[in-house]
């Protein structure tokens, strides 16, 4: 059995997945899920310590709504987030945002460097 | 005349001289009873109380006049109101003054030259012909003031009862005092009337100013509005042309790394998948560039006459037939009657009819029919695109024509597509005077309706056919499909 812990990615942009995937898989067991509503289903079979979120996928803002969910389901509000998101200052969405505001653990702009994602997995739950 | 109709011009400066006249009777109240008191002292005994009686008159009505202004004030006074009032006024005071005049002496009385003074006032704040009937008036009263005093019907009142009545300079004074009082009113009117013009063409000169101050802003506010619009186009585009190339970036990072072994399996799909995503940022900025030079006015080609659009979907079901039959899709043309365009771009209208009849077999059902309708009246062209395909969600339906908006479910059926093909269709029918609309149901399907006015000129026709210059267009002779650059 696969000791390591479980990163659950939900991304639009199968690239996108595939590349973080791959830099992912060298220190955690990853699930991936390509839409919202995947990403719900996917969170209660792999039951992941950490989801990487995208923000924008079919809607604006399926990943804020994704997240909310998450984060209302007492059985998943305590796994740690990290969104993802291409939305800058193009619909006014970003503003200032932070995550006090925004129902997640950390708040990464897309592109997203390799290190850096790592880096911020491996702060929220451990190698 | 032109005083009248620009009256309310004058409004505000004849309500503040009625105000100050009102008040300067009081001084004329005040001298008369003044002269009634001395009078008397240096031997003219006819002012008392003759004098102290029209001091009491001017100051009845000048307080009855003081009453009525500050009440009509309180509802605003039209020119009119202010006018009339003024007339009252002056006529009051004349005969007033006749009747002072007749009691200080006559033709002889130092109050003569009073009369010239109401003359020019009159003319300043009262229009100038009715001063000149109240000169000739005030003419004719004095002619019979003098008649009657000449003839004993009335009583006498020299200024030196020692020397009694001044005879034949007393006449001088009649004629000489009527010719004043009209040389007054003409020369007061010579002056005031070329200050009023000045004051109506300035006034109609400011009314045009502001029409133009008005007319700017809203320019203004167009141009600022385009600008924002402008702005916001250019950061979705950019924002557009960012998603794309940040998957690049995070794809070629993790090769570059080491992370993935570009010569593996996956190091070969991950390039794969980059190069996808700049072919599709390529797409994108061409599309882009398309839309950009369309909406400039330049299209693939010169405007050319005579466009046949039978002829044009003829051709494009033509080409399109073999993606149709690789879908199982039929292409079912139901055309009634034939549209020739007066003018139209050859290129950009088969690009536009092609991109509508490829979306609906696209986004149609695999064995599905795609039909396209083409009706036509005197003066145009409808053409209906339609298919029983995967349609269009009702919150996504008025926004499929603009840039980058695409449906989800359109996203899922067909991933590739930047999001800018019908945006450049609306501008190509645009730019040929027509437009394009859209129905649809989410999975029953999608119709678009294109109308073309058949005897629409552009303005770049226009522009060359006034300089006859029409043969600089080449006629219409590329067959359809050839849109590429």
């Amino acid at each position: 059995m696969d000791e390591r812990k479980t990163v659950l990615l939900i991304d639009d942009d199968e690239v996108f997945v595939d590349a973080v995937s791959a830099v992912l898989e060298t220190r955690y067991r990853i699930s991936t899920a390509g839409n919202g509503t995947e990403g719900l289903a996917r969170v209660h079979e792999a039951a992941p310590d950490l989801i990487v979120l995208d923000v924008m996928m079919d809607h604006l803002s399926e990943g804020f709504d994704v997240a909310r969910t998450l984060r209302t389901d007492p059985a998943t509000a305590a796994i740690p987030i990290i969104m993802l998101t291409g939305v800058d200052q193009v619909y006014n969405v970003r503003m200032e945002v932070d995550e006090s505001w925004v129902p997640c653990d950390r708040y990464l702009e897309k592109p997203v460097s390799p290190e850096e994602l790592l880096a911020h997995v491996a702060e929220l739950i451990g190698e | 005349m032109a005083e009248s109709r620009f009256a309310f011009i004058f409004a505000p400066e004849l309500r503040e001289r009625l105000q100050w006249f009102i008040k300067l009777r009081w001084l004329a109240v005040a001298g008369l009873v003044a002269a009634s008191l001395v009078g008397p002292r240096i031997g003219m005994q006819s002012v008392w109380p003759s004098l102290f009686l029209v001091a009491l008159f001017v100051a009845a009505y000048n307080l009855i006049f003081f009453n009525v202004f500050r009440i009509a004030e309180e509802h605003g006074q039209p020119y009119g109101n202010l006018r009339s009032c003024a007339i009252r006024q002056m006529v009051m005071d004349l005969l007033s003054l006749v009747v002072t005049v007749h009691f200080s002496g006559g033709l002889q009385s130092p109050l003569l030259p009073v009369f010239a003074f109401h003359m020019a006032i009159g003319t300043i704040m009262i229009a100038t012909r009715i001063m000149y009937v109240l000169a000739a008036a005030t003419s004719v009263g004095l002619l019979g003031l003098y008649m009657a005093e000449g003839k004993g019907l009335l009583a006498v009142h020299p200024v030196d009862p020692t020397r009694g009545m001044c005879g034949r300079a007393c006449d001088l004074n009649l004629v000489a005092l009527t010719v004043a009082l009209f040389g007054i009113v003409y020369l007061t009117d010579s002056v005031t009337s070329r200050f009023k013009k000045r004051n109506i063409e300035l006034y109609r000169t400011t009314g045009k100013l502001q029409e133009r101050t008005t007319e700017l802003q809203c320019l203004l506010d167009e141009i600022a509005e385009l600008e924002q619009r402008k702005s916001h186009y250019m950061r979705i585009s950019a924002h557009q042309l960012r998603s794309p190339l940040g998957t690049v970036q995070t794809t070629l990072s993790v090769l570059a790394k080491g992370y993935v072994d570009p010569a593996s399996e996956r190091g070969r799909r991950l390039l794969a998948g980059a190069i996808e995503r700049v072919d599709g940022l390529l797409a994108i900025v061409n599309d882009l560039l398309e839309l950009a030079k369309i909406r400039e006015g330049r299209g693939r080609a010169p405007w050319s006459r005579a466009i046949n659009v039978n002829q044009l979907l003829a051709d494009i079901m033509d080409a399109l037939e073999p993606l149709a039959a690789e879908r199982n899709i039929e292409l079912v043309p139901d055309f009634d009657g034939v549209a020739i365009l007066d003018w139209g771009i050859p290129p950009d209208l088969v690009h536009a009819f092609e991109n509508l009849v490829q979306n609906a077999i696209k986004y149609s059902y695999r064995g599905g029919a795609v039909t396209v309708r083409l009706r036509v009246n005197d003066t145009a062209v409808t053409v209906q695109v339609l298919d029983r395909g995967i349609g269009i969600p009702a919150a996504f339906r008025d926004q499929v024509l603009l840039e980058f908006v695409r449906a989800p479910n359109a996203k899922r059926h067909a991933p590739e597509g930047t999001g800018l093909g019908l945006a450049i269709v609306r501008e190509v029918f645009e730019a040929h005077g027509g437009g394009v609309a859209v129905s649809s149901e989410e999975g029953a399907g999608s119709t678009f309706a294109v109308e073309l006015p058949l005897h629409y000129t552009p303005p770049e026709a226009r522009r060359l056919l006034q300089q006859g210059n029409e043969d600089g267009y080449r006629p219409h002779t590329a067959p359809a499909g050839t849109a590429s650059e």
